[in-house]
């Protein structure tokens, strides 16, 4: 290292530590470690997003679909201080984040229903399937999941 | 497999899976490790291919070799279990970090070149191979940045690894071609710094330039100079087997079928498609 007088803050030197310092700084939107090229990690940071865009996509197609050419944007703004929980609760995650403010595209609506009424998601923990017969409803579509069988029963426009 | 010769192979994904098994002269395949189960089924079409005697070679993208911590032993496990699931010659693993306090990153993050890192890596390799019955070949990544207090070279930094691990080595000639891209140096001078007879197998892929910084995307055509630096290689050593990686925007099977012979072409061995 060299300067290490040249810029005021704390420095971490062991490897796990700045290992975290680092992952931080691409996940959660912190100060770029010291001595690394910004404007470097900045790119290295948006390729990552573009790239959990991407692999959101393959778990809830309807959600990325229903945003169009939107989509990558969409979700690198949701995801930029958010590290990743894995592509199923990333996207589980941000369409409850519309739905809970009543954003989330009608076409969008059946895919997180669907997800509901069959699986149990607490938001913290790896979903798991539901034993008891459930009702969710979804940017105006309901699924019903009785025994593991799930159907869509209504889909309606959002007033 | 570095007994003998593999040819040209592709990266297994399930949605080019159909294309993958219709092509005549495969003779190996890559799937990533952390996709297949290590019981019940194997994915859609993968069985067929290890039962026809394609060889298929377990590719793990998150234990994170690189990281200050022991690599956690479910997750060696895993890759272990898959590669006797799949009777892998081999399996494959990168020199890089995935998480950090319990943090994933979602993607594979460069190491400090520092001795430090040296002998986090060598340590988890060692631990890793414990669990193998088979070889592990460690493949050095693309990044798009640099640790600012490297004590080694890239060269010195890998051959020390392999040196003390005994492992082989998957080189990527993408990744060495945007690395020099964006470091500004010559990507075949690294060629004459890392052991080319460790090779176990090449990866080649495609990328694209954003704002003066080359990606390696494996979702854009390869580049003709990543099929020149091929060339070159196989020129200097040519490794036992080369392999097209391709993640997403599938193209046509015309245009994957293409890749493939042009990787063909480059390395001098026979078209597969």
């Amino acid at each position: 290292m060299k300067d290490h007088d040249a810029q005021p803050g704390s420095r971490v030197t062991g490897l796990r530590e700045r290992q975290a310092e680092l992952v931080e700084a691409l996940t959660s939107g912190a100060p770029v470690p010291y001595g690394f090229d910004g404007r470097r990690v900045a790119a290295a940071r948006v390729a990552l997003l573009r790239k959990r865009a991407g692999e959101v996509a393959r778990p809830w197609p309807m959600l990325a679909a229903a945003h169009g050419p939107r989509w990558t944007a969409e979700f690198a703004r949701w995801a930029a201080r958010r590290p990743t929980q894995g592509a199923l609760r990333d996207g589980w995650d941000l369409a409850r984040d519309l739905e809970s403010r009543s954003e989330l595209p009608a076409a969008a609506g059946a895919e997180l229903a669907i997800r509901e009424a069959g699986w149990r998601y607490d938001g913290r923990s790896a979903p798991r399937i539901r034993r008891a017969p459930a009702i969710r409803s979804a940017a105006g579509c309901v699924a019903i999941q009785i025994a593991g069988w799930v159907r869509v029963v209504r889909s309606v426009r959002r007033p | 497999m570095t007994a003998h010769e593999y040819g040209v192979g592709i990266g297994w994904r399930p949605e080019i899976a159909g294309f993958v098994a219709g092509l005549p002269g495969l003779r190996f395949t890559e799937v990533v490790a952390e996709s297949v189960p290590p019981h019940g089924d194997l994915p859609s079409g993968l069985a067929e291919l290890r039962d026809r005697g394609v060889a298929v070679v377990p590719h793990g993208v998150r234990l994170s070799l690189g990281g200050a911590d022991p690599v956690e032993p479910a997750r060696v496990r895993h890759l272990a279990e898959v590669a006797a699931r799949l009777d892998a010659p081999l399996v494959s693993e990168h020199i890089a970090f995935v998480r950090a306090a319990g943090v994933e990153a979602g993607h594979l993050l460069p190491l400090p070149r520092s001795r430090e890192a040296v002998d986090a890596v060598v340590a988890n390799v060692r631990r890793t191979q414990d669990a193998l019955d088979v070889p592990i070949a460690l493949e050095p990544i693309a990044a798009l940045f640099d640790w600012p207090d490297d004590e080694l070279d890239e060269g010195a930094f890998l051959t020390e690894i392999l040196d003390r691990t005994g492992a082989l080595l998957l080189l990527d000639v993408a990744n060495v071609y945007a690395n020099a891209c964006n470091r500004g140096s010559d990507p075949s001078a690294l060629f004459d710094r890392v052991p080319l007879d460790r090779i176990a197998y090449v990866h080649v892929a495609g990328g694209s330039e954003h704002d003066g910084l080359y990606h390696d995307t494996h979702t854009d055509p390869v580049p003709r100079r990543v099929l020149d630096l091929l060339a070159e290689l196989c020129a200097r050593h040519r490794p036992p087997a080369v392999m097209l990686e391709r993640d997403g925007d599938y193209p046509p099977a015309a245009d994957l079928r293409d890749e493939l012979d042009a990787i063909a072409k480059a390395s001098g061995y026979p078209a597969v498609s």
